[in-house]
């Protein structure tokens, strides 16, 4: 092995006392993301398992492949649906340059769609790595300590969550955000109680709302206009979705607007199925958080409103519209930022459950509620298990008397 | 305490006064009573002295804004000067006609929209309002041969966040708008706010109200619409933009000042 | 004395800051930081009240009875800030316009209670007076860097002169909308709490806890 003999021999330089000690992080991340980590446990107690951080972390990307997947093709989707229907005039830029050059057609079609979503995933996705790969690397040298594997999922789930048309300026900043403040200044990956990517874009969001939010952007096309679904829920009703073309199957596999990989429920659940099967996500928070989802939108339903038809959005439109298929996934079910005790679990799901039904229902504002739901249970999640051992230590103490 | 205690017997009432202990009851409540006399005529008489500036800041603010929507503001201007100008009269709404029932110098349009007396409340209520007053003050502005030039409106509603308060001017056929402008408001900086931005005003300028069958077209919506009667919608701030173009349309409609409009615009006035 | 007179007044610019190392004050730093001008107003009038509320609390120190001594310096607290906002309507409305009830709520700013009650009660007036005028101007710096950094970058401009021309009048900047919401200037304020720690290693408290590590056993 020719690679792992070079490792070897320059490894020296960057250990301690080497000449390039200072940039041992960035060695250790080329190294380990080519080879399993060296390190072992030296101290007792041994646990053996063959879960590490960086096995985790390569779980969680892969099971954001479907979504990946989704993204390319619906955004190529969305995008060529739009050039076609708006005609020759709307066919500038330079992606439908290299489209025609590499002589792909700009009509909807499975293959033209793929490359042309990828050639709008990629420039973004780059944009998030270079950028939030700077900051972790900077942060890294000057603490120490090592960068890991999670700044990959960050990354990941950070691309699928922004709008196709962000500018590349405005994800460079969003993600900036989301890394020093979301994370690394409460110490780095497994201090930070807010979910870095989900911080980064709240930041877009507040910052730039025109890039952010309405109709115009979720479409990279000059010049075309789509509301998201909620955003037509919201202004006419859940009915009346039929008549812009969208069922709920429709929603479901994820060919409507939004952002860049987040419409498909389908795509969503197959990640999902993954994370739960190899153990990762737990499947308490998911069922606190269908839970919490399902029983208020119920609640709702049955309560009514004559002048905000956003009461009567039955939870299974809930379920496959916006971010909230993919932020069960993939946010609530990740385990630094959210509760740590079982019962607690419950509760934190059952919390954002709630909290995503009560901002897109009631709040008059924001359409769309699962980012801030999440962000808002992130806060609460200490708490939340701080009480639950509380009243674990109360009942106990009462059994000892 | 590095101070040293004088060693002098305190001299007189004040003297003895000064040197008791602080602690004691009688003490207590006589620094309480002169502090307080004391306090409250510092600040009465601040309050006092100061009322006729303020009053006056707020008259011009108010000033400035009729001078600005109406085009006749310049920095440096003389307010009050310019502002003779204009003449405040008191419409009644449901008629349309001009009342000299109160003083149009001093009439308050905000205090009556809350007096039960001055005004009613709304069933049908888009701008969101609930209560809506009956009189209304309006700023007629003459040209240099005395004939009327603008006319300028107050309108109000519920936006997003908080209720705007603003001014239209219109031409003196009541159907021309020249200008629109908020003077109070909350909504989000940099979204609704952009209500104030001069550019998004400037769309106001040169609009009509109505077509020529007479039906009210103003409208504030996003995209493309008939270029006589179409403001753009402010980006990103949908709720906003709804907001005003209820109000506008509200206020410019049956229930507001159309009655007067129409007066107007046959020259019964 | 142990401080002299310039120590008390440069020493809460940085090394006793109200706001970055006492954390007080918070709340009208996110309220009135949304423009400079708004924000030197602010310091104007905070800086004032501290320096002359120390002051006239000093001269009464002997005098104050300690039952109701937090009332008695409540009540010389509120005259100021009531003259101070008479002042200020009277003579620059548009600027009393925009800090509306702040003005009035530097009554509860913890800052001019916190130096009277552990400043002007122990000290003569006019070392009062210079701690009052140090302290109003160390939470007016922080407020006057949030103001910069937030009128800048969310409006584009400075005092109302545009520096950034942003798109919405046809320029190229495009405006953050997040400075302009009064939570944003939380973070500035920790990214300068963050900053003046690097910068003085002093100030960083003591960690209530610590980690223990594997290899260190």
């Amino acid at each position: 092995m020719g690679l792992r003999s070079f490792f070897d021999r320059i490894e020296p330089n960057f250990e301690k006392g080497g000449k390039y000690e200072k940039y041992f992080p960035v060695y250790e991340m080329v190294e380990s993301l080519l080879y399993t980590p060296k390190t072992v446990t030296k101290a007792a107690p041994h646990a053996r398992s063959f879960v590490d951080m960086k096995r985790i972390m390569t779980y969680v990307v892969i099971a954001t492949i479907p979504c990946i997947l989704m993204a390319l093709y619906n955004t190529g989707l969305q995008t060529n649906t739009a050039l076609t229907a708006l005609g020759e005039g709307s066919q500038t830029g330079w992606r439908v340059a290299v489209m025609q050059a590499l002589g792909f057609s700009l009509e909807p079609g499975l293959v033209s769609n793929m490359v042309h979503g990828f050639l709008y995933f990629v420039p973004i996705y780059l944009t998030t790595l270079i950028v939030g790969g700077l900051w972790e690397v900077l942060f890294a040298t000057v603490r120490g300590h090592e960068v890991n594997e999670g700044f990959l999922v960050t990354s990941m789930l950070y691309v699928l969550i922004v709008p196709a048309s962000t500018p590349l300026w405005q994800v460079a900043l969003g993600i900036s955000f989301g890394v020093v403040l979301g994370k690394e200044v409460f110490g780095g990956t497994g201090k930070n109680f807010l979910n870095p990517a989900l911080t980064g874009r709240a930041f877009l969001y507040f910052a730039y709302p025109a890039n952010m939010s309405g109709d115009s952007i979720w479409t990279p096309v000059d010049g075309f206009s789509g509301a998201t679904a909620l955003g037509v829920s919201a202004a006419e009703g859940v009915q009346s979705l039929a008549g812009y073309g969208i069922t709920w199957w429709d929603a479901f596999f994820g060919t409507i607007q939004g952002s860049l990989g987040e419409t498909s429920a389908l795509a969503a659940m197959i990640g999902l199925a993954f994370l739960l099967i190899t153990r990762i996500a737990n499947w308490r928070l998911v069922v606190g958080c269908m839970g919490g989802m399902i029983g208020f939108s119920l609640l709702l339903n049955l309560i009514g409103s004559d002048s905000n038809p956003m009461f009567a959005m039955p939870w299974y439109w809930h379920f496959v519209l916006g971010g909230y298929a993919f932020g069960l996934a993939f946010m609530v079910t990740e385990p630094v930022s959210a509760s740590h005790t079982n019962l607690g679990r419950y509760i934190y799901g059952a919390l954002i459950g709630f909290m995503v039904v009560m901002i897109r229902v009631i709040n008059p504002a924001f359409p769309e509620g699962m980012m801030l739901a999440i962000l808002f249970a992130n806060i609460f999640a200490p708490l939340i298990d701080y009480f639950v051992v509380r009243a674990n230590i109360s009942r106990r103490a009462k059994r000892n008397v | 305490m590095s101070e040293q205690e004088p060693n002098t017997e305190p001299k007189g009432a004040l003297g003895r006064f000064l040197a008791a202990s602080p602690d004691s009851p009688g003490k207590t409540i006589i620094v309480a009573v002169v502090l307080c006399l004391f306090c409250s005529m510092v600040v009465a008489t601040a309050a006092v002295n100061l009322r006729p500036i303020q009053e006056a800041n707020k008259l011009k603010d108010k000033q400035v804004n009729i001078l600005q929507v109406a085009g006749k503001y310049e920095p440096g201007v003389d307010i009050a000067e310019a502002f003779a100008a204009f003449e405040p009269r008191i419409v009644e709404l449901e008629s349309g006609t001009f009342t000299d029932e109160f003083d149009a110098a001093s009439f308050d349009d905000r205090a009556a929209a809350s007096d039960p007396a001055l005004s009613i409340s709304l069933s049908d209520d888009p701008a969101g309002i609930g209560r809506q007053t009956k009189y209304a003050t309006v700023y007629l502005l003459n040209d240099d041969a005395g004939n009327l030039d603008k006319v300028i409106l107050p309108i109000y509603g519920y936006g997003l966040w908080s209720t705007l308060y603003g001014f239209i001017a219109l031409e003196e056929n009541g159907n021309d708008i020249f200008g629109l402008q908020f003077y109070e408001h909350a909504e989000t900086p940099g979204l609704g706010a952009e209500v104030d931005n001069p550019r998004w005003k400037a769309m106001w300028n040169g609009k009509k109200l109505r077509d020529e069958s007479g039906e009210l077209q103003i409208t504030v919506a996003k995209g493309t619409g008939h270029e006589d009667h179409h403001i753009d919608a402010l980006a990103g701030a949908t709720l906003t933009s709804v907001g005003v173009d209820n109000l506008v349309r509200f206020w410019m409609g049956e229930a507001g000042f159309a009655p007067f409009l129409e007066s107007l615009k046959e020259g019964e006035l | 004395m142990a401080q002299t007179r310039k120590e008390l007044l440069v020493d809460p610019l940085v090394d006793n800051n109200p706001i970055t190392l006492q954390v007080l004050g918070i709340c009208s730093a996110l309220a009135v930081t949304s423009s400079l001008q708004v924000a030197l107003v602010m310091t104007l009038a905070v800086t004032f009240v501290t320096a002359f509320a120390s002051f006239f609390i000093s001269i009464l120190r002997n005098q104050i009875p300690n039952s109701i001594r937090i009332i008695v310096q409540m009540v010389i607290i509120a005259s100021l800030v009531i003259l101070v906002d008479q002042v200020l309507k009277a003579y620059a409305f548009q600027v009393s316009k925009t800090l509306s009830v702040f003005v009035g709520l530097i009554i509860t700013n913890c800052i001019v209670m916190g130096r009277a009650e552990a400043f002007a009660m122990k000290n003569p007036p006019v070392a009062s007076f210079i701690d009052g005028i140090g302290n109003g101007l160390g939470y007016g710096l922080i407020l006057i860097l949030v103001g910069i950094i937030r009128e800048l970058f969310g409006s584009g401009s400075l005092l109302g002169f545009t520096i950034l021309p942003t798109v919405n009048n046809g320029g190229w900047y495009v405006p953050n909308g997040m400075l302009l919401l009064p939570p944003s200037a939380f973070f500035i304020i920790g990214l300068l709490i963050w900053g003046f720690r690097t910068w003085k290693p002093a100030q960083v408290e003591e960690r209530e806890y610590k980690i223990q590590s594997a290899e260190a056993h």
